[in-house]
């Protein structure tokens, strides 16, 4: 990022502050927290331990469904790659679950698992495994068929070109998926929580606005945002790491000579 | 030369591609398509574009099948109607340069020049050293650790040309392999060629629309007709060898052989 953007950037950030500040002016800091209090409950919250215990939870639950449902949503494409029948015959099944909408789930898993962490964690494999299934399916299908054909020409096996042909070019689309999946992985657990638990960030919520206490409410929201913010960068940082290889959209591809 | 065994038979080949859905008719690329290519020999292919060459190549290469004929590959049948399942590259025994470099994006330079032999097994220092051997010979030593997007249309183009030579293959099919390359570019690779052949002596099929090209390359130059391609004509290059690719309008024989494929193909 260049010093532009992150001045336009900060600028940015002075309005929003201000605006919402105008609002809780307008409505009531009773209905509308204002920056300052909410940052001086998030400053309370994270020193007394509160805030670390119910953001670990939220987190937990959204990396464990993230993990169980991410994996074999990866996994998945290149396995019915290898098996046309067997994708062609899941294929309505996969579109018809995916559609389900899985938080009108969550009372179920509740049911099921209990109100602990298995639940939620079950709620957000089921989203998270969709996402990336869909979008690692459409990086198997753009496989490139010459490169495919010069890899077979050349003695690659099966194995060989699922490993250096068609995972290489499916991983731009898996991190999307991922990237998508994150905010929905953080989103899907504090559903779960909402609905119902004792720990969580959704919790805090839940009893923030159960208490008519609005500044707990907005704290909690804030830290969910910064949390989803940080784990982005994470994965962008990794994102970047493994694509190395691909000309980079910011700049021109850097031609080292015009002319061979 | 005439009397060199011959290593590749192409007899009554045709290929039919199926109507799209919706109109159109089942139409023949190639038919009844008969040729040879001689063990060590550089063979030339000239047609007008959209002639069911590079269809030629996709046979033979394996990657597609023929709908009638045969392919025969020192005399034991390798492709034919009756013959299932394909075997891209036959055992490693074609290689295949296409129109596009097919670099993988994501391998640098000479990752993807050791590509075939490390999906083969046969990555060794021997075999790491004549991949560097080649490298230096057309001039891609200093640009090992780039990926291909960094680098120009003609290097990708041999790094093309060096991955399928580093694996050996004794027959190397190339499809307009210099097509999308500037003039200059362009007679470099084509020297670079020519003396790449002349040390291994490799059989290679070597697909153009451009005469000159066919010409300045070939020992022998086959003209094809319009699809359905068949064998319109056959020229022996009368050029001797080494070429200047450079002033090859100027050698001896090149005029003339020059005039009778253009009349052929007009």
């Amino acid at each position: 990022m260049n010093d532009r953007a992150f001045r336009d950037r900060l600028v940015v950030t002075v309005a929003v502050l201000i605006a919402w500040q105008l609002a809780a002016v307008a409505f009531g800091a009773h209905w509308i927290s204002p920056p300052l209090a909410t940052a001086r409950r998030v400053l309370e919250l994270a020193l007394n331990g509160e805030l670390a215990r119910h953001a670990l939870y939220t987190l937990a639950a959204a990396a464990g469904g993230f993990i169980l449902g991410g994996v074999p949503g990866g996994i998945l494409p290149f396995v019915l790659r290898r098996a046309p029948r067997l994708a062609a015959v899941l294929d309505p099944y996969l579109v018809a679950a995916y559609g389900m909408p899985k938080l009108a789930l969550a009372p179920l898993f509740i049911l099921w698992f209990g109100i602990g962490l298995a639940s939620k964690v079950t709620l957000v494999a089921s989203i998270v495994f969709f996402l990336v299934f869909f979008s690692a399916a459409a990086g198997v299908r753009a496989t490139d068929v010459r490169l495919v054909a010069m890899a077979r020409v050349v003695g690659a096996s099966e194995r060989a070109l699922a490993r250096h042909v068609v995972w290489p070019g499916a991983v731009p689309y898996i991190f999307a998926g991922l990237k998508i999946s994150l905010s929905y992985a953080i989103g899907a657990a504090v559903v779960g929580e909402l609905i119902s638990s004792n720990r969580g960030l959704g919790y805090l919520i839940q009893a923030g606005a159960n208490d008519f206490d609005t500044t707990t409410v907005f704290a909690a929201l804030l830290t969910l945002t910064l949390l989803i913010v940080a784990v982005n960068a994470l994965v962008e940082t990794a994102e970047r790491r493994l694509l190395r290889w691909r000309p980079n959209d910011a700049q021109p591809a850097r031609r080292l000579v015009t002319a061979a | 030369m005439s009397d060199a065994t011959v290593l590749l038979e192409v007899r009554g080949l045709g290929r039919r591609f199926e109507p799209r859905a919706g109109g159109g008719q089942a139409m023949f690329a190639i038919r009844d398509l008969s040729f040879d290519v001689r063990d060590g020999e550089l063979l030339t292919i000239v047609g007008p574009s959209g002639s069911g060459k590079s269809t030629l190549l996709n046979l033979i290469a394996q990657i597609d099948a023929p709908t009638e004929g045969e392919i025969r590959f020192r005399g034991e049948a390798i492709a034919g109607p009756n013959m299932r399942a394909l075997r891209p590259g036959w055992d490693r025994q074609f290689g295949y340069v296409t129109q596009d470099d097919t670099l993988l994006p994501w391998r640098t330079l000479l990752d993807n020049v050791l590509f075939p032999l490390r999906v083969q097994g046969r990555l060794s220092a021997h075999t790491r050293e004549r991949a560097a051997d080649l490298m230096r010979a057309v001039g891609l030593e200093r640009f090992e650790r780039y990926y291909p997007h960094e680098l120009s249309g003609g290097m990708r183009k041999r790094a093309a040309l060096i991955r399928t030579l580093v694996y050996d293959p004794p027959v190397i099919l190339m499809d307009e392999p210099f097509g999308a390359l500037d003039a200059q570019t362009r007679t470099q690779l084509q020297t670079d060629l020519l003396t790449l052949w002349s040390l291994g002596r490799k059989t290679i099929v070597f697909v153009t629309h451009d005469i000159a090209e066919a010409i300045a390359l070939g020992d022998r130059a086959l003209v094809f007709t319009r699809a359905p391609a068949r064998v319109q004509s056959e020229h022996r290059i009368p050029i001797a060898r080494p070429r200047d690719v450079r002033n090859i309008y100027l050698l001896d024989g090149f005029a003339e052989t020059y005039q009778r494929i253009r009349k052929e193909l007009s």
